[in-house]
């Protein structure tokens, strides 16, 4: 237990993030900008088949023209790869077959563009075409060929849970209803488009690679598996990353074809893939039809819930299994539930891989979920606060699915979005084509069990502290713009009541920094934060014995303020710099080491197999108020106002908070409103920032953050997580919004103007009213 | 990452320099802004080997009140078009139209007759060379087949998305070309013949757009103030900034006491060319009533034929189109 209370210091100050400067003034260098001498031009060839068997691939021509350093294929590398050891099924380049268009076949590393695009063509991609399925739908037809041998029926997982008796549930209810809600397959498309420079040093065996990742600890191990080589060859670096929202999770073929392509040149080579590249890497969200059915008491109080999720997974495993895992977990820990049955089916499909996707396998259950609540409140007359109210839990928990809740500040959330937004005096009172809608979500501060569970501890850092009285934070953990290094640095600082100017961050180099399992599933501030706290406390200690031996006092009476250490309040106690210089006198620079581990308590159930996913140290909570206006001429929906409160435990950077609740609400809004991942046999379409339509500032509401602190026992200085769990609520909340405005109820996502145009125009049409020509 | 192929640029400072650079490079791209073509060499869909920058010939830059009207050069800027006072004061249908281009950084580049002369737009065309490729090319490249109307016989559906152009022709702007042959001048709309058959004019298609001559460029366009006309110019699009409109619409009018004594309205980001809606003058002299939205939904209906070259449902674009010209109708009409 964390029993750490911040007083002073830096921790819940709004601070801007340290690596600011340099990303606004340009000074920051992402993995493109490291060109040293000699970088040869990595290209890769991708298929234009959606499925087919690979007869040959004849790279003669390509290897023939001068300028041509080295081709790969499939033929090089026979490893797989892939995020969970029990499911690799991809190859860095595709052997056999090519399982979806835009599947890397080949690359070339040549002394320029120029020739490495002219090599691209002489390469000549000979197969025979196999039947494609690009929706779930297709794949799973009862002769489809499967996409996998070890996968029949193109299914990847299936999952089937039921806790408590839903039979029972429906009985008691008082109102049941099932609806069918589809969300459309959705990418991140982080600002940095995916590269990596490779560099192998043919004398000493070695491998560096610089690749823009959000874990590198997974690029280290998956570099190791493919080029079959021992780790302790291999330095990864992660420089400043331009975003990466889960697409960055797992390793990326780019990265492993940058190695095989350097190894095989003996030199260096830098692959930096186009927009439509990245986002035909993916592993993004993935399209998911859900049908749900949900039981309710007149109070409201749910008695059943029965869910069933199918998502399209692409081409190959990923992180598929976990993704259909979470959608069904992840049901619980909101709301009080005693009855629930999941049926999930993650599907293979000839279409990009996708992966994890802030919110990863929440969102769109959360989605259909709050939706549901929302049209039955209104068919019993609750008010949909009323509603949420009747299903809370009371921490601390367990879930049927075995899943602890220590902190559970949903209770104030609610309460901060109906008293900001107005609700009970503006509910059911605005104008017409206006209204207001709500709903909630939650997720996990990061999984308590890492998928490539070692044994270690979860998170590990260092501290160094030298003569010139400077403090190095050491920490693998990867900051990607969320501002992990910008937290770690507040909370040394804050444990050990120092200067904040007198640390530093330096992540990201494996030579360098300790091991640290990445930055996804908002595992940092709460796990790595949790281990700088430990290694912070220790140099506390270390300095505090020093002091306490300049003082002449006990150890425990040691107080540091203003960089001053005195043994109780008359005494007129000893700067930093006679501290510092007492505490080095035997050892010199001194390095401490603070690690992190979660309770097993946390790790989930066994309840059903995967029952583990879900389980976190503690969940963070959302709950949302969107007001909108309909133009039911046009179909254009304007979202004019967000309140969104979010339980974070405690804010240890409020600025940071409310951006990164902002971001997710924007990001929300984008899967809500207008991005969808579109394709034509197959071939993705909208592969640019001009037909992926992310939300432009144009289109930005005022969106009202409000931050309440749960104080959970575990989290550093009570903190949970802030960047993700405020995304899943804006969907559902935004359509409730327009069913409030208009009646019409949205199941479908996302919600254009020229869908929702057509809903309305079949509703004139159902009305009898005559139809818009 | 995709480099830039090679190109030679040529600079003319003047129209002269302009003829004979064009004259001596046939095949050479004319390049305002770039925000369209540099897009379009990039994805390797054209490739000329010589580009002409036209912003540097300070003759076309102008905009400028000329005997009762405005004059406006193929070179100014859109940002300039959009915040030049008077013609605001004058013409706010085309200030509207060039403020609602894209994001501010596009109308900083681009240019009038960069937007006039936009390529056609499509799903199937605006991709990369590997992924037309993938998809068998199509007719406004290599291919053979229109992947919007598979059985379109030759005919190529890509569809027009200026904005300019909408905006001018409701006012019944004519368009100063300059050629080997020498000046002439034209309606702004006869400049369009993407007519696609499709329209029963057979004269050019997604494909051949432009009624340009080999060699012609445009000068610049001429407006004309025709004395009490309103003018104004909307359009929707998914996100409010950055895109190609779904549909655009420009409306001129007209009003003598209660009754609509002219009316013009064009549309744009549906067909293969602006479309300047034929029959309007069915809704003059008298007041646009039920009456006259119906006939002029009718003649949208009519007219706009908007097949599926965007993510946008075509049925969408159209009737969205009736929907913004009625709008635009009602609010010149009661300024």
């Amino acid at each position: 237990m964390n029993d750490l209370t911040p007083r002073r210091g830096p921790i819940g100050a709004a601070l801007p993030l340290v690596d600011g400067p340099d990303k606004v003034s340009g000074a920051a260098k992402y993995t493109a900008d490291f060109l040293p001498p000699g970088t040869l031009v990595g290209r890769i060839l991708r298929s234009p088949h959606g499925h087919a068997r690979i007869l040959a691939v004849d790279t003669a021509a390509a290897r023939a023209l001068p300028g041509v350093k080295a081709v790969v294929t499939g033929a090089d590398c026979d490893k797989t790869f892939g995020v969970l050891p029990i499911a690799r099924s991809e190859h860095p380049l595709a052997r056999e077959r090519v399982r979806y268009r835009g599947e890397p076949v080949a690359a070339v590393a040549a002394v320029d563009e120029a020739t490495a695009a002219r090599a691209l063509e002489l390469i000549r991609l000979e197969v025979e075409e196999l039947p494609a399925y690009y929706t779930a739908a297709a794949a799973r037809a009862p002769d489809a060929v499967a996409l996998h041998e070890h996968r029949p029926g193109n299914v990847e997982r299936d999952v089937l849970f039921e806790l408590g008796s839903t039979a029972e549930g429906f009985a008691k209810a008082d109102l049941v209803r099932e609806a069918v809600y589809n969300c459309a397959e959705v990418c991140q498309n982080q600002m940095e488009t995916h590269a990596a420079l490779a560099e192998w040093d043919p004398l000493r065996g070695r491998m560096t690679v610089h690749a823009s990742t959000q874990v590198p600890y997974y690029v280290h191990l998956m570099l190791a598996r493919v080029l079959d080589i021992d780790m302790s060859r291999i330095r990864v670096v992660k420089p400043f990353v331009g975003g990466g929202f889960g697409a960055r999770t797992e390793t990326l073929a780019v990265e492993l074809i940058a190695a095989l392509l350097a190894r095989k040149a003996g030199g260096k080579v830098r692959i930096v893939l186009t927009r439509e590249e990245t986002f035909l890497t993916h592993r993004g969200r993935p399209e998911t039809d859900i049908r749900l059915k949900i039981g309710l008491t007149k109070q409201g109080r749910i008695t059943a819930v029965e869910c069933e999720c199918t998502q399209r997974g692409g081409a190959h495993s990923g992180y598929g299994v976990v993704t259909i895992l979470y959608a069904g977990s992840m049901l619980y820990a909101i709301y009080d539930l005693r009855a629930v049955r999941y049926v999930g089916t993650r599907v293979l499909t000839n279409t990009p891989p996708c992966g994890a996707f802030r919110g990863h396998g929440t969102v769109d259950v959360r989605f259909a979920f709050e939706s549901l609540l929302d049209r039955m409140a209104s068919e019993l007359g609750l008010d949909p606060f009323a509603l949420r109210r009747a299903n809370l839990l009371t921490a601390p928990t367990f879930t049927d699915n075995d899943l602890m809740v220590n902190s559970y500040g949903l209770p104030e959330c609610l309460d901060w979005v109906e008293r900001e937004s107005g609700w009970r005096a503006r509910k059911g009172k605005l104008p017409k084509g206006k209204g207001l809608g709500m709903a909630c979500s939650h997720y996990i501060s990061g999984a308590s069990k890492p998928v490539n569970w070692t044994g270690e501890p979860h998170a590990t850092v260092k501290l160094k502290l030298d003569f010139d009285g400077s403090i190095v934070v050491l920490t693998g953990a990867a900051d990607i713009g969320q501002g992990s290094s910008t937290v770690m640095l507040q909370a040394a600082a804050e444990v050990l009541g120092l200067d904040l100017g007198r640390f530093r961050v330096v992540s990201g180099d494996s030579d360098v920094v300790p091991k640290d399992n990445g930055s996804y599933s908002s595992r940092v501030t709460f796990l790595v934060g949790n281990a700088t706290i430990d290694a912070a406390r220790k140099l506390r200690h270390m300095l505090c014995e020093a002091a306490a031996r300049l003082l002449e006092a006990r150890i425990e009476d040691v107080e540091i303020e203003g960089e001053i250490f005195r043994a109780g309040h008359q005494d007129k106690g000893m700067p930093f710099a006679a501290v510092l210089t007492e505490a080095l006198k035997d050892t010199g620079t001194i390095t401490v080491t603070g690690t992190y581990s979660t309770i097993p308590e946390s790790h989930g159930g066994k309840k059903y197999r995967g029952a583990a996913i879900g389980g976190t140290m503690g969940y963070s909570y959302s709950a949302q108020v969107v007001e909108v206006t309909v133009d039911e001429d046009t179909g254009r929906i304007t979202v004019d106002k967000v309140w969104v409160a979010h339980d974070c435990g405690k804010a240890l950077n409020r600025l940071s908070v409310e951006g990164q609740v902002q971001g997710s609400v924007w990001m929300g809004m984008g899967q809500a409103m207008s991005e969808e991942a579109a394709y034509h046999d197959g071939l993705m379409v909208m592969t640019n920032m001009l037909d992926y339509r992310v939300p432009t500032i144009q289109d930005s509401p005022p969106i009202e953050v409000g931050i309440v602190e749960s104080n959970d026992p575990h989290g550093p200085f009570g903190a949970k997580e802030a960047g993700e769990g405020s995304l899943a609520a804006f969907l559902p909340a935004l359509t409730a919004a327009v069913a409030d405005a208009t009646g019409l109820r949205i199941d479908d996502l996302p919600a254009t103007p020229d869908r929702v145009y057509a809903l309305l125009d079949k509703r004139r049409r159902q009305r009898g009213g005559k139809a818009a020509r | 990452m995709e480099a830039l192929p090679e190109f030679a640029l040529a600079r003319p400072r003047t129209i002269a320099e302009l003829a004979a650079a064009r004259a001596a490079h046939p095949d050479a791209g004319l390049l305002g802004g770039g925000t369209d073509l540099m897009v379009n060499i990039r994805r390797g869909i054209v490739a000329p080997k010589v580009l002409i920058e036209t912003k540097g010939v300070a003759a076309l830059r102008t905009i400028a009140a000329a005997e009762s009207g405005f004059e406006i050069g193929a070179s100014a800027t859109l940002v300039e078009i959009a915040e030049h006072a008077e013609l605001r004061r004058h013409f706010p249908g085309v200030a509207e139209a060039a403020q609602s281009i894209a994001g501010p950084t596009q109308r900083i580049m681009g240019t009038l007759g960069g937007n006039l002369c936009l390529d056609t737009r499509c799903i199937y065309y605006n991709q990369s060379q590997w992924w037309r490729a993938a998809n068998d090319h199509c007719l406004k490249t290599t291919g053979t087949m229109c992947h919007v109307a598979p059985k379109s016989r030759g005919v190529c559906f890509a569809t027009y998305s200026g904005d300019l152009a909408p905006a001018l022709m409701a006012l019944g702007a004519k368009v100063e070309l300059l050629g080997p042959a020498g000046q002439r001048r034209l309606d702004l709309a006869a400049l369009y013949i993407g007519e696609s058959r499709h329209d029963g004019k057979g004269k050019g298609d997604g494909k051949n757009f432009l009624g340009l001559l080999p060699g012609e460029i445009v000068l610049r366009v001429r407006v004309e103030d025709r004395g009490g006309w309103r003018s104004g110019y909307d359009k929707m699009r998914i996100r409010r900034s950055i895109e190609y409109p779904v549909a655009g619409v420009a409306v001129a009018l007209k009003r003598e006491g209660d009754a609509l004594a002219g009316l013009g309205i064009a549309v744009t980001g549906t067909n293969p060319r602006p479309v300047l809606l034929e029959g309007t003058e069915a809704l003059l002299g008298r007041a646009p009533d039920a009456a006259g939205f119906a006939k002029l939904d009718d003649l949208v209906r009519d007219q706009i034929m908007a097949m599926k070259t965007t993510f946008t449902q075509g049925f969408y674009r159209r009737r969205v189109a009736g929907v913004l010209a009625r709008r635009l109708v009602e609010r010149l009409w009661n300024i």
